[in-house]
């Protein structure tokens, strides 16, 4: 779990490039869109795409998305349940 | 104010009836018709319709004459008509079926073929839903990416097509905008139409068009480029009662290496999507249905 979040931070700071934040400042539980780190749709979609790339995991639908896309915590835990 | 618009609401409603019965008496050119005293009082006579249509017309035709102002404004309001019209037909006459043609289909089945998806850009212009709902054809599942609110009256029209398929509608104001089912849906090698010309919310660039800037959305050039599916541009003109031509104007690849290349990746194909609609005007000057002022920033 804790390797999957750190990939994770990393994918969001280098592949994202979000601005003004490192890898290590990011919270575990922090919002990913709106208020929080910022990430907007076309983000998603960018980050939808590097899930499928970094940890071959498809995240097919919205439903998916919506309980999956809330924070790094939710993701790294989407990742461990649907990993083969 | 409220009886008087029950009033209006009550007039209207006999304006649609007596409409409905000359197409079934006297089929769409008996409609045609009787449009023209209909669209000829409301130009002449209310100020909102020639409102509705001047950021655009003033902006097509710079230098018309009052006259042809008068014309120019007369025939969009016509033509806006007949794609009404032609509406009513299809959805009140039994047997009404639209004919016609589609430019470059064979360019579409081929990228479909590829099976990476293929995202279909359009614009509110000429007959597009009625003869966007022929595409229920192709030999993959259609989505339509679109707002909720319009859900159902598009549903309605995309359902008039009598062909096994439907289109599959995914909501635009669901969750990241409808953006991770449609890239689902381009992953599973489908279709997904997206309107390109009118900005809502979101990530949009900024581009000239016909001589003024106007916002477009980015949506649908970052899910081709996230799939690594085309763009087709393709928009509908209405070519007679009850036919239409679709045409594609332009098939891309949006793709960009790194975020810092995506602001231009999306500065290009928004311009490809503005040319092709400043052709499509010059062809087609009165099927322009955006009717509020588009370039209002």
């Amino acid at each position: 779990m804790e390797t999957t979040k750190a990939k994770l931070k990393e994918i969001l700071v280098n592949d994202l490039k979000l601005q003004g934040i490192t890898p290590e400042e990011i919270g575990d539980t922090e919002p990913l869109f709106g208020e929080g780190l910022g990430l907007d749709s076309l983000d998603a979609v960018e980050l939808v795409v590097l899930i499928q790339k970094y940890f071959d995991v498809q995240i097919s639908d919205m439903e998916e998305g919506k309980v999956a896309f809330v924070s790094i915590e939710s993701l790294a835990q989407y990742i461990l349940d649907h990993k083969d | 104010m409220v009886g008087k618009n029950k009033y209006l609401q009550q007039l209207e409603a006999l304006g649609h009836w007596f409409f409905y019965v000359t197409l079934h008496l006297f089929g769409q050119r008996g409609a045609h018709i009787l449009l023209v005293p209909v669209v000829l009082s409301y130009v002449l006579w209310s100020r909102k319709i020639r409102r509705t249509v001047q950021p655009y017309l003033k902006r097509r035709f710079p230098k018309a004459s009052v006259i042809g102002y008068f014309r120019h404004t007369f025939l969009t309001v016509f033509s806006f008509g007949r794609v009404l019209v032609e509406r009513g037909w299809l959805g009140t006459v039994k047997d009404a079926c639209l004919s016609g043609t589609i430019e470059g289909y064979e360019q579409i089945t081929a990228e479909i073929a590829k099976g990476k998806g293929l995202v279909l850009l359009t614009a509110h212009m000429g007959n597009w839903q009625s003869a966007l709902a022929n595409l229920g054809d192709l030999p993959v599942p259609v989505n339509a990416l679109m707002l909720y609110d319009k859900k159902a009256v598009a549903k309605h029209y995309f359902d008039l097509n009598r062909s096994k398929k439907s289109f599959q509608i995914i909501d635009a104001e669901g969750g990241f905008g409808g953006m991770v089912d449609s890239l689902a849906a381009l992953n599973r090698g489908e279709v997904v139409t997206i309107m390109g010309d009118r900005f809502i919310k979101g990530s949009s660039t900024t581009v000239d068009f016909l001589g003024s800037e106007i916002k477009l959305p980015d949506s649908a050039y970052m899910l081709a480029a996230s799939a690594g599916a085309p763009v087709a541009i393709v928009f509908a003109a209405q070519t007679g009662g009850g036919s239409y031509q679709l045409k594609v104007w332009d098939i891309f690849y949006p793709e960009y290496k790194s975020r810092d290349e995506r602001g231009q990746m999306l500065m290009g194909c928004a311009e490809k999507f503005s040319s092709a609609m400043e052709e499509y005007l010059v062809l087609y000057p009165y099927q322009w249905y955006n009717f509020h002022n588009f370039w209002k920033k």
